[in-house]
This record gives C-alpha cells, sequence and structure tokens, in this order.
C-alpha cells in the first residue's frame, strides 16, 4: 500500500516537473535562426519592392514575420550600432530594401562594393518608404 | 493609414525646390520599456522613418510594429500576434511640429514637441520635451514620454496583467541626416 501511494506521488511529481521544463522552455523559445531555417519565397529585390508598391496590405500579410530571400543590387553598405546595413537598390529608382545584417555577417559584409549582385535571407518586417528586412545573413 | 503617408511624402517632396530644408533618417532608434514587479520589458526599433521640415518645424515619424525587437521571442509574438495586432495595424507613426524650431540653438536646445501619437489605430495627443542638436550636418532629437496601455486600447490578457505596466516608457533617439 505504502509503495503504491509512493509511486502516485512521485508520477504527480514527475508530470509537475515535466510541465515546469516544458514552460520553460516555451517561455525561453530562441528567436528564429535566420541562418538554419529555410526562405518561405525567394525573389529579386525589385520584384518584392514592386510588389508592396501595387498592394501594401496584401504584400505585407504574404511576407512580413516570414523568411525570404532577396536578390539585388547593392547600393549602399553602411553600419549601424556595430551592425552592417545593406541598402539593395537599382540605380535610379526610388525604393530600396534595406537588410539590417545580423552581427555575424558583419565581416563578410565588407568584401561587397556598391553594384555587387548578392542574395540575402532575412525577416521581413514591412514597408515604410523602403522595405525593411531584420535579422539578415549573406547567402552565397 | 493612408493620411501619414500622405504627410510623409507631403513633407518630403511638396517643396521639391527646397530640397535642403528636409532632414530625414530611415535608422531613428524608439523603444519602449515596461516595468513590473514580476519582470521588465523592452523592445527596440532600430528602423525608424523620420521626416522634419526645417521650415516649419514639422515632423512626420512612421515606424513598423514588427520592426521591434524583444529579448523573448515568445513576448515578441504575443505582442505582434495578440497585443498590437500587428497583421491589421503594422505602423506606429507620429505627426507634429517642434515648437519654436526657428529659434534654436547650441546654447538653447530645450523645447517641446507636440502632435498625434497613433498606435493600434488609436490617435492620442502627445506633448512632451526634447533635446534638439543642430549640427551642419544634422538634426538629433533626442527624448522620453509615458503612454497608457489603455489609451490605445490595447487589451492585456488577465494571466499576465501583472506582467505588464500599465503606463509604459517610450524613448525616442532619431538623428536626421539632410535629405538629397
Amino acid at each position: 500500500m505504502r509503495n503504491r501511494t509512493f509511486k502516485i506521488i512521485f508520477g504527480f511529481l514527475l508530470l509537475a516537473a515535466l510541465g515546469l521544463v516544458a514552460s520553460i522552455y516555451y517561455y525561453n523559445k530562441p528567436h528564429v535562426d535566420v541562418q538554419k531555417s529555410e526562405a518561405t519565397y525567394v525573389l529579386s529585390a525589385q520584384n518584392l519592392i514592386d510588389q508592396y508598391r501595387n498592394n501594401e496590405t496584401d504584400t505585407d500579410k504574404k511576407y512580413s514575420e516570414t523568411v525570404i530571400q532577396v536578390k539585388g543590387k547593392v547600393f549602399e553598405i553602411s553600419t549601424l550600432k556595430g551592425n552592417s546595413v545593406i541598402t539593395l537598390k537599382d540605380e535610379g529608382l526610388e525604393s530600396s530594401i534595406i537588410c539590417h545584417m545580423l552581427p555575424e555577417d558583419n565581416k563578410r559584409t565588407l568584401q561587397f562594393k556598391k553594384g555587387d549582385e548578392i542574395n540575402v535571407k532575412g525577416i521581413c518586417t514591412g514597408y515604410l518608404m523602403d522595405v525593411i528586412m531584420v535579422r539578415c545573413t549573406l547567402v552565397d | 493609414m493612408k493620411k501619414i503617408h500622405l504627410i510623409v511624402f507631403a513633407l518630403l517632396f511638396y517643396h521639391g525646390i527646397n530640397a535642403q530644408d528636409k532632414f530625414l533618417t530611415k535608422e531613428g532608434y524608439v523603444s519602449f520599456f515596461s516595468h513590473s514587479l514580476v519582470e521588465d520589458i523592452k523592445a527596440d526599433n532600430n528602423q525608424v522613418l523620420s521626416v522634419i521640415d526645417t521650415v516649419t518645424g514639422k515632423i512626420a515619424i512612421q515606424m513598423l510594429m514588427r520592426s521591434f525587437m524583444f529579448k523573448k521571442a515568445l513576448m515578441q509574438e504575443h505582442f505582434n500576434e495578440n497585443y498590437v495586432e500587428s497583421y491589421k495595424y503594422p505602423k506606429a507613426t507620429f505627426s507634429g511640429e517642434i515648437i519654436n524650431f526657428s529659434d534654436l540653438n547650441e546654447e538653447n536646445d530645450e523645447t517641446e514637441i507636440i502632435g498625434t501619437l497613433t498606435v493600434h489605430g488609436e490617435e492620442k495627443e502627445i506633448r512632451t520635451k526634447v533635446n534638439v542638436e543642430i549640427r551642419e550636418d544634422g538634426i538629433r532629437l533626442k527624448g522620453d514620454f509615458n503612454v497608457d496601455v489603455a489609451d490605445f486600447k490595447i487589451k492585456i490578457p488577465s494571466i499576465v496583467a501583472n506582467n505588464i505596466a500599465k503606463t509604459i516608457k517610450v524613448t525616442f533617439e532619431l538623428d536626421h541626416k539632410p535629405y538629397k
């Protein structure tokens, strides 16, 4: 009898412990790892900009909060608070894609210059005057 | 949403000839901070768009709610999906005026900024102190103010009511460059 009570209590404790571990894990779940994630959409920078300019609401629903990969020409490379920012833009156009890079990519961004065609993967957060992407990484 | 777009574009392009009157940043910083007994929550946005017209002192600011970065992914998810409903209201905007802008200089760099803040589709008049640093190659605005979550009809579930402050501190630093 004693043995049985012990087993029941032990079972409950085990469940409670598992629940606690699961909830801590859920609470601390990590951000999307862009480097390891597969891009949901792969498209050209200009295509993405055109879609946003034609229909911002629907385009935003499709791409925002999603890992996407864009191909475009480097217009400018700058730094903001120690992280690289790459602006993808075709000559003569108003809108661009502003890619805020992951710190891990700082060194690799240095090798590029204006006009180079590159692939960038990151999370789209939406459109202001330009399309904005965060947690970006270069794709070979 | 359309209205603020017009304001930004009007500020930028209306007086096309006097482009040197416009100062702009696409990398402005806005953060908010919630302090409660249970936890402190902070989120940073480094992609804020802001335009100042130096003739009138008018200012227009736009930011994407999804550009607010939280330490914890779960908080960011709840913020976007449940609280500010970013799929419905993807942007927060501010449209207003820097008071006595033309009187500002190196010695006299404190003034007030008044205008309308729109978050979650709700408008709220804001009047707050601002530090304005005017240089030849830029204008930097710095300041902070408090907002009540309830003013923006943001519903916080009772289960996490103790984790999130009723009043949120908003900090901003916008370093504008001449618009070419």
